[in-house]
């Protein structure tokens, strides 16, 4: 006590001589998303004409679908376009940042675009309009039918200019679309862009498909069919559209997962109708054996450095999440909490793991640590499960199903997402019914 | 702490006034005993008198009482019919994940597929299917239809 | 749970009412030591900043509550966000035609829009409460928080008695720039992120030269958050111009350091 108070004393004498520097701690501040302005794209007079796409309303569809996808991320505030002071062109040059901010912005992005030659030529710029300075300036050349994805690659860089965090917005989601009554779903494999605008179906529905996950690259994809009445685990290269079995199981294989190499699926094969976890190296076609357990062990999932795997399993009487080594070795349950525990996903950044987990009758989507520490509940709802993460480990996408009344009337399945802070909680966009997401990386990549 | 074990003293008797009420429930519908279908009224028929499907209690794939019987009867049938293969189709409710599903419907299957096994049908002559949850036979959410979807079903093959 | 909220609370108290009672008290204390005569001198225009900051304080904190109230009552904040553009250049008229569009174009969007403006709400209430905390509280949560605990109390103390800001004054200030600076969301709240800036203000409060104290650590790789803050900082003084500054004692406040920590935020 002395002590501090000769402290404090030779401290009051000290500043007596001289005034310290004033500290003040700005520990709060607003959390509405923040103002952006996205001006409509320059369209240069110059531009040729493209049969199929309206070339001048391109600068304006661009900057569309940039809006759009800020507004999703529930970061960002993308103001209304009738407030806007200057001609596009104009500001692309530089912007009058004092009338930029009186309409509250505090983020503004040009740009303009050309065609010429039958290519599609794009520059853009960030500015921040508080400091009056670019923020970051690009420009590419693609075939103008790509201009969709050039939006969402201007919105990938722009989010990770203003958030230090890698966008997600040129990226697809691949799902399983439904359509029929509930006893009798027609199941087709589907493939969108995140933002639901051009879906392709893969598969005719002539036979039961499930579970589609991407490789790393995105290119490939791994699902379950019961093509021919044999429920397995196959392979489809989405470019070329071929497709094979995985492995030569005597049973029903499922649940498969990529490793994070591409090299691997990891998957449940069924014998004797007990469930273990198995591996098959695409290139050798060595399969391995991971667990050996009188229960079900399902829903496999590596993590990012591919050292482990998270996986349920029901040995211990439920349904509950263990980690392993990759080999199947040091076998550990993560999952305590009252409740059963399913489909874990490792996130992308390798920190996390999002999970399902079922409660009273109700069903949740949640992360916790690697350890199981830190459960964290992002939505509770009749039904609902099997996340899949953004390529940023920023958000999650999983499917809800509705309660049926007495005939199977009102129910309906859709995709949604959530933010791992457990906001902005959204429906996505699909044509059909959907369930059973996977998120690929960046395609941009 | 008094307070807590009042508390806890309350909520025992709440919770077991709850489960003699859950019990009575159960027993008016006469359709659902414990948690397993008891009921007729998806039930198909193999033959005259011999059921086709046996019901399971949820996360469940031991065999009650009901369904030994039930299955007794499918293995003298079997036992007749010589010739006769068989698929079991596993199913479950829709109240788990849909991969989970999937294995506790082999399990099913498996289950009564062991069951005809020690009752002297070769195991070549009947094959499983896993369904999951996702051929439900009755499609409504409620705990009766969930206790009808928890099925596993034995159909002929020839 | 609530026990350990409880001990916050009393813990917490506890150290505001050590802080307000503790400067007179000290004062009192070492009068036999012959060199705190000066130091009383020196202790008087500061007791009175002190003796007045209590009430100012709390007129102030009611104030920013009333102002908080408004806020969650008049719309949620994801309500508000939408409204805002709107705000500016048009009548009510169209912001009611855009919400109804809305709810026709999609039925089933207004549910989890519904659902986050509880949760911003639930957030709100918390957020008042710890307005409503002192500052010192604040920098005694901090001090807890971090192991820094000392100097964090030394600074504290200095911001209380040393500088030439009143509480309220500084209050004023501070609440200011909270209005200003939007939190970038997208940052992690893991990470020990503090951003420090210094000012160079002129005499009206507009700023003359603006300093970010660490300011290599913006272009070094793989600290893009740190950017991302540092950024949004002074986009918020900027954006604040001029500062709300006392009228008086220009030459104490001349020179300002702000430090922008947004962990707490972030975390709830």
């Amino acid at each position: 006590m002395k002590k501090l108070i000769i402290l404090l004393i030779l401290k009051v004498l000290f500043i007596k001589n001289a005034f310290a520097l004033i500290e003040v701690d700005i520990t709060r501040g607003n959390l509405d998303p923040l103002p952006i302005a996205v001006s409509p794209l320059h369209v240069d007079i110059k531009s040729e004409n493209i049969e199929g796409i309206k070339i001048k309303e391109l600068g304006l569809n661009i900057s569309s679908i940039v809006e759009k996808n800020f507004k999703a991320t529930g970061l960002f505030n993308p103001l209304k376009k009738e407030a806007f002071v200057q001609k596009p062109d104009i500001a692309h040059l530089k912007p009058r940042f004092e009338d930029w901010r009186l309409i509250k912005a505090q983020a503004l992005v040009t740009g303009k675009l050309l065609v010429k030659d039958g290519k599609l030529k794009v520059e853009f710029r960030l500015w921040d309009l508080a400091a009056a300075k670019e923020m970051t300036a690009l420009a590419f050349t693609t075939t103008p039918s790509n201009w969709r994805r050039v939006a969402h690659i201007i919105s990938d860089k722009i989010y990770e200019r203003l958030t230090g965090e890698e966008g997600y917005f040129d990226t697809r989601i691949i799902y399983v679309a439904e359509s029929g009554a509930k006893n009798q779903r027609v199941k087709k494999l589907a493939i969108m862009d995140q933002d639901g605008a051009n879906t392709k179906y893969l598969t005719l529905g002539n036979e039961l498909v499930l579970t589609p996950r991407f490789n790393p690259t995105s290119q490939m994809v791994t699902y379950m069919s019961y093509f021919r009445n044999m429920p397995r685990v196959y392979l489809l290269d989405i470019e070329t559209g071929t497709q094979e079995v995985v492995g030569n199981f005597p049973g029903m294989t499922f649940a498969p997962r990529f490793s994070p190499d591409g090299k691997k699926i990891v998957m449940s094969f069924a014998k004797d109708g007990n469930s273990d976890i198995y591996t098959m190296d695409l290139d050798t076609r060595v399969v391995e054996r991971i667990t050996d357990h009188s229960s079900i062990d399902t829903s496999p999932s590596f993590s990012p450095d591919g050292k482990f795997i998270a996986f349920n399993s029901d040995r211990s009487g439920l349904q509950q999440i263990y980690v392993m080594r990759s080999d199947g070795s040091g076998v550990k349950r993560i999952t305590f909490g009252d409740g059963i525990y399913g489909t874990p996903v490792w996130s992308p950044r390798g920190d996390l793991i999002a999970f399902t987990k079922m409660r009273k009758g109700r069903f949740y989507i949640g992360v916790m640590r690697i350890d199981g520490t830190g459960e964290r509940l992002l939505t509770e709802n009749y039904y609902q499960e099997a996340p899949s993460w953004s390529p940023n480990g920023r958000v999650l996408v999983f499917y809800r199903e509705t309660k049926a009344g007495s005939k199977g009337e009102g129910f309906s399945a859709k995709l949604w997402s959530i933010d791992i802070t457990g906001y902005n909680e959204r429906r996505l966009n699909t044509e059909t019914d959907a369930s059973d997401p996977s998120w690929s990386s960046l395609l941009s990549k | 702490m008094i307070l807590n074990k009042n508390l806890k003293n309350i909520l025992l008797v709440v919770f077991a006034t709850l489960i003699l009420s859950a019990c009575s429930t159960a027993k008016k519908s006469g359709n659902i005993e414990g948690d397993v279908y008891t009921g007729k009224e998806t039930v198909k028929f193999l033959a005259s008198g011999v059921p086709d499907r046996i019901f399971f209690a949820t996360n469940k794939s031991s065999l009650t009482t009901a369904a030994r019987e039930t299955l007794r009867k499918q293995a003298t049938y079997l036992r007749k019919n010589k010739s006769l293969n068989v698929t079991i189709e596993g199913h479950a409710d829709e109240r788990g994940t849909r991969e989970y599903n999937l294995a506790l419907g082999e399990r099913r299957a498996n289950a009564a597929k062991d069951y005809l096994m020690t009752y002297g049908i070769s195991g070549k002559r009947i094959s499983t299917i896993s369904y999951g949850k996702e051929k439900p036979v009755n499609p409504a959410s409620t705990p009766l239809a969930w206790s009808q979807n928890r099925r596993s079903v034995t159909v002929k093959v020839n | 749970m609530i026990r350990s909220l409880i001990y916050s609370i009393t813990f917490h108290s506890f150290i505001v009412l050590l802080t307000i009672l503790s400067l007179p008290f000290m004062l009192r204390e070492p009068i036999d030591l012959p060199p705190i005569i000066s130091v009383e001198l020196i202790q008087i225009s500061d007791k009175t900043n002190i003796s007045y900051a209590p009430k100012a304080r709390k007129i102030i904190e009611e104030k920013k509550k009333e102002e908080e109230r408004l806020v969650s009552e008049q719309a949620p904040p994801a309500a508000k966000a939408k409204e805002k553009p709107d705000r500016i250049p048009l009548p009510n008229e169209k912001k009611e035609e855009k919400q109804i569009v809305k709810k026709k174009q999609n039925p089933e969007e207004i549910k989890p829009q519904i659902r986050q403006s509880s949760e911003f709400e639930k957030k709100e209430i918390i957020d008042t409460n710890q307005i409503a905390a002192l500052i010192d509280k604040a920098k005694e949560e901090q001090a807890v928080k971090e192991k820094a605990k000392q100097k964090i109390t030394q600074s504290s103390q200095k911001n209380s008695f040393a500088t030439g800001l009143t509480l309220s004054e500084e209050d004023a200030l501070r609440a200011q720039i909270f209005g200003c600076w939007s939190v970038p969301l997208g940052l992690p709240y893991d990470e020990d992120l503090l951003v420090r800036i210094k000012l160079e203000l002129k005499q009206d409060g507009t700023i003359m030269k603006s300093e970010i104290l660490d300011h290599q650590r913006m272009n070094r790789p793989g600290q893009k958050f740190y950017k991302v803050l540092a950024e949004s900082a002074l986009r918020a003084v900027r954006l604040c111009q001029p500062l709300k500054v006392p009228p008086t004692g220009y030459d104490k406040w001349k020179n300002i350091q702000l430090n922008f920590n947004p962990t707490e935020m972030l975390k709830g």
